[in-house]
């Protein structure tokens, strides 16, 4: 890996001191066993299939065409869209426009490991699935020979990152006047044995990735889906997962992203009706700015006449 | 996807390279002459340079690894992999790649893209008038970018490009079908390259190798009006003549594999050797490859012995 | 990959026939064409396969090295992919051409094969905590004709069960230092734990319906595709006594991705991957056939190597 000798890159075989304390050396059953406790509530109270309370907000960026911020307890991500410019470097004409998306982590965002500034395979995967679940929902024939830069930077990582970086572009998309054809929204659950958790912590995506000895299911699913549409814009699974685990997960995936949809719409409509009302008021004001000049006018006009007689 | 499908298993065949066919169905031990490039050909002065040739020191030379052709004085050598060489009057089937001024592209396999003039073609209502400046802008109407057609070689240009023609009711824009891709050098040259099988298929061997299956068109729909063959022209085509068309574009591919010259009548015998195949796909097995060539070959060879 | 130019009577046509479950060569949704497969034709590799579906020609070979095991991950080898998009292929790889192709080949695979269901790295585990093996699977793309996932998937699943890792002798504590003794004899060596490694299988959704192993005409027909990994039954790739002592087995996913501009209603994407996974059975069963009467015909010295000849 090519290294950036402006920075100071500290020795490249440290790791985190967290690897010896008594929480890491936890065994794989241990792990398992504190995911749920007696009442069937997980670590930070939650039940199973209840998703983390979501803040949404839109114009988070001031410089950005559009932008958004997610906050999901632990999970927070920013996103912002640009101006469409012309595709630098391109040979051929192309009829429909292109996408261009990065995901980064801060390099404090994880709990695990500090994360580097050179993109990793992760980030560069994280980049591709995000381009794939806004894709369908561009207007990209609006755009020829253009792309739209969509920056996703992942300030804390709790879990459900994919999910929350498409439904933050999906926002900052529509917040940048960007044509669309549908809002997009995104969802993810872990899966370790028979239990299902929706919108999964750090903790429990890790453990879902981590195969047993036993050959029970496990894994992690991101979904993103049009709502209005009810089209799947993208699919991802990893892990181990037989067909009938697969297809329920499904089910409940999209009732997930259709939660997450009003929530989106609700914010949406609340930044076109404050435009509207500062229209309105701006409107106003320079009406009684004119009125106030004109009175002005009439004054100093008559002042003269006075003057003159 | 209904039940059915689900309860159905695919068709997979993995083999092993050492058991690999040989496709070679060559009867007879006669292998011509080749010449590679650079190798004299002739010394003497009274021939006559054809494709594939280069005179210097007084010789003439392959340029291209092939077997040799000698049409009275005129010589050529030929090789099997080549593009297109066109010449005057040959039926060709082409895509349109640009829609330019006043003219269209037109990929034919040729070494250089092929040419449509807006002045060669026949327009809508079929009377002979001046192209007016209304044509020009309609011209993607007519045929855009990745539509196919099949022309005439009007005249070949000095850099060797050609300039194509479509007039004549028999030449335009080709419909639903199935397009494929063989070297020019396994076409025979006939008279006619528009066969109407007995199969109930049509098929245009295209000189330059490209050639194009379809379901035979009902004489009737032809002098409908233009909307409607429109709509003709995106109806399913039946699965028999679906059926049909595969078997042929597989037998073409068998007699491909064996380096056969293909004709219609070389095409209609791979077609009635492979009926005893009952599924098309067996067809795509290299063993039901070379059993078709070679009953091809054989059958070939008697007609010429009668 | 840019598609090839169509007509639009022609997508019509190859759409019908997807519709209709008939295919313009007569194959129907759920089938492949036919494939051609060597293992052990690099010698310099510790095992190597090259497998020809249609136009596509994958050559892989695998490099054994050894490694220090991760520090969170004591008992576990490592596996890491490398996909070559080869400018031979098509000049459209020249250069950086192919680099992002060959980065979404590589991060499937490796996705495909995390899972322990999938590939157990546990034996690729020298001495716990301090050494391990580490397979390079070089991916070499030498011709492009569509349907690259599959292929890659099923040469890197031959050149694996075609490796051999040497066996380790006796290993030293030598004041904190591992030291290892290795034979010399190449033939003192075992074959890897194979059978349950994963396949991928593309699913081209063209109008409704979904196919596998789609043509270059087909695939440009297709707005979005769907790519299902699918762990191997072990069956197909060992010599079990007695079969039926066997504990049952059930095709699991192992990974899952969407490729392509387009999205998919949500039957289509239960059906593509119940699909999906019929197919991976299918291809899985044959491939270990096949791989199985390679090996046999080597054992009994019958096998004649082709290599790259002919």
């Amino acid at each position: 890996m090519p290294l950036d000798y402006k920075r100071f890159n500290g020795p490249e075989d440290s790791v985190s001191y967290k690897r010896f304390t008594a929480d890491y050396l936890k065994s794989y059953d241990e792990l398992h066993s504190e995911l749920i406790d007696e009442t069937g509530h997980r670590k930070d109270g939650r039940a199973m299939d209840e998703a983390r309370p979501m803040y949404v907000r839109g114009n988070f960026v001031s410089q950005a065409k559009g932008s958004s911020y997610i906050e999901m307890r632990g999970t927070k991500v920013v996103c912002s869209v640009f101006d469409p410019r012309e595709i630098v470097h391109q040979n051929e004409f192309s009829t429909v426009g292109l996408l261009f998306c990065e995901v980064k982590f801060a390099p404090f965002a994880c709990k695990r490991q500090r994360q580097s500034h050179v993109p990793d395979s992760e980030e560069k995967a994280l980049s591709v699935a995000l381009r794939k679940a806004v894709g369908p929902t561009v207007c990209c024939q609006l755009f020829a020979n253009f792309q739209i830069d969509i920056f996703v930077y992942i300030i804390e990582s709790d879990g459900s990152c994919l999910a929350a970086a498409i439904t933050a572009a999906g926002l900052a998309l529509a917040n940048a006047a960007v044509p669309m054809f549908d809002v997009v929204t995104a969802s993810s659950v872990a899966i370790i044995g028979d239990k299902i958790f929706i919108d999964p912590t750090e903790d429990e995506e890790h453990l879902a990735m981590i195969s047993p000895d036993t050959n029970t299911n496990h894994g992690v699913i991101t979904m993103a889906r049009l709502n209005g549409l009810m089209q799947i814009a993208d699919f991802r699974q990893i892990g181990s997962l037989d067909i009938e685990c697969i297809l329920k997960v499904t089910d409940i995936l999209e009732q997930e992203c259709q939660k997450v949809f009003p929530k989106i719409q609700k914010t949406l409509v609340g930044y076109v009706k404050n435009g509207i009302m500062e229209q309105k008021r701006l409107s106003e004001e320079g009406k009684a700015r004119e009125a106030k000049l004109k009175d002005k006018m009439l004054e100093w006009r008559s002042s003269i006449v006075n003057n003159s007689v | 996807m209904n039940e059915n499908d689900i309860n159905m298993t695919g068709h997979v065949s993995i083999r092993l390279a050492s058991e690999r066919v040989n496709h070679c169905v060559a009867s007879s031990n006669d292998t011509p002459r080749f010449y590679t490039p650079g190798e004299v050909i002739s010394g003497m002065q009274d021939f006559m340079r054809g494709h594939g040739t280069y005179v210097e020191d007084n010789c003439l030379k392959s340029s291209v690894a092939g077997v040799m052709q000698k049409v009275n004085k005129l010589i050529c050598v030929r090789p099997l992999k080549s593009r297109y060489v066109g010449e005057i009057g040959d039926v060709v089937v082409g895509r349109v790649l640009e829609v330019q001024q006043r003219r269209w592209k037109v990929e034919t396999n040729s070494r250089l893209d092929s040419i449509l003039q807006l002045s060669s073609v026949n327009l809508p209502g079929g009377e002979l008038r001046r192209r007016s400046a209304e044509d020009e802008q309609t011209m993607r109407k007519h045929l855009k970018e990745g539509d196919l057609i099949s022309a005439e070689v009007q005249s070949v240009f000095a850099d060797g490009s050609l300039s194509l023609h479509t007039r004549s009711l028999k030449y335009g824009k080709l419909s639903q079908g199935v397009l494929v891709k063989v070297f020019p050098s396994l076409i025979r040259r006939r008279k006619n390259h528009f066969h109407n099988l007995p199969c109930g298929v049509s098929v245009i061997i295209g000189n330059n190798g490209f050639i194009w299956l379809s379901p035979r068109l009902e004489e009737a729909t032809i002098d409908e009006n233009p909307d409607e063959t429109k709509n003709n022209e995106l109806q399913p085509v039946d699965s028999i003549d679906r059926e049909t068309l595969a078997r042929l574009k597989n037998c073409i591919a068998a007699l491909v594999a064996s380096k056969m010259m293909l004709d219609d009548s070389s095409i209609m015998f791979a077609y009635e050797e492979s009926l005893k195949y009952e599924d098309v796909k067996e067809l795509l097995d290299p063993e039901a490859m070379l059993d078709v060539a070679f009953m091809t070959q054989h059958r070939l060879n008697n007609l010429m012995d009668e | 990959m840019a598609g090839i130019l169509l007509s639009h009577t022609e997508k019509v046509y190859i759409t019908h026939g997807v519709k209709n479950e008939y295919r313009s060569d007569g194959r129907s949704n759920i089938d492949y064409r036919p494939m051609e497969l060597e293992t052990d034709v690099v010698s310099h590799a510790s095992g190597s396969a090259r497998l020809r579906l249609a136009n596509t020609d994958i050559l892989v070979g695998v490099k054994t090295e050894i490694d220090v095991p991760k520090p969170d991950k004591p008992g576990l080898g490592k596996i890491e992919f490398f996909v070559d998009c080869s400018a031979n292929a098509t000049p459209e790889f020249e250069g950086r051409g192919g680099e992002q192709l060959a980065n979404s080949i590589s991060n499937i695979m490796l996705r495909a094969y995390q899972s322990a269901q999938a590939f157990n790295l546990k034996q690729l585990c020298i001495f716990e905590g301090k050494q391990c093996w580490k397979l390079y699977i070089d991916i070499l793309i030498l011709e492009c004709g569509g349907n690259l996932c599959d292929a890659v998937s099923l040469a890197v699943k031959a050149a694996l069960f075609n490796t051999r890792i040497p066996f380790v002798k006796a290993a030293l504590m030598d004041g904190g230092n591992v030291d290892l003794q290795l034979s010399d004899d190449p033939f003192d060596s075992k074959w890897l734990d194979v059978g349950s490694a994963p396949l991928l299988v593309t699913l081209c959704r063209i109008g409704e319906k979904c196919v596998v192993d789609p043509t270059a005409e087909e695939e440009s027909c297709s707005l979005v595709s769907l790519i299902v990994g699918v762990t191997g039954n072990p069956k197909y790739y060992n010599d079990y006594e007695d079969e039926e002592e066997l504990p049952a087995f059930e095709a699991k996913c192992s990974v899952i991705s969407m490729h392509g501009p387009g999205s998919v209603s949500p039957q289509n994407l239960r059906d593509a991957i119940n699909q999906g996974i019929i197919a991976a059975v299918c291809l899985d069963e044959a491939l270990g056939k096949t791989l199985f009467r390679e090996r046999r015909d080597t054992e009994q010295f019958k096998r004649h190597s082709y290599g790259f000849l002919k």
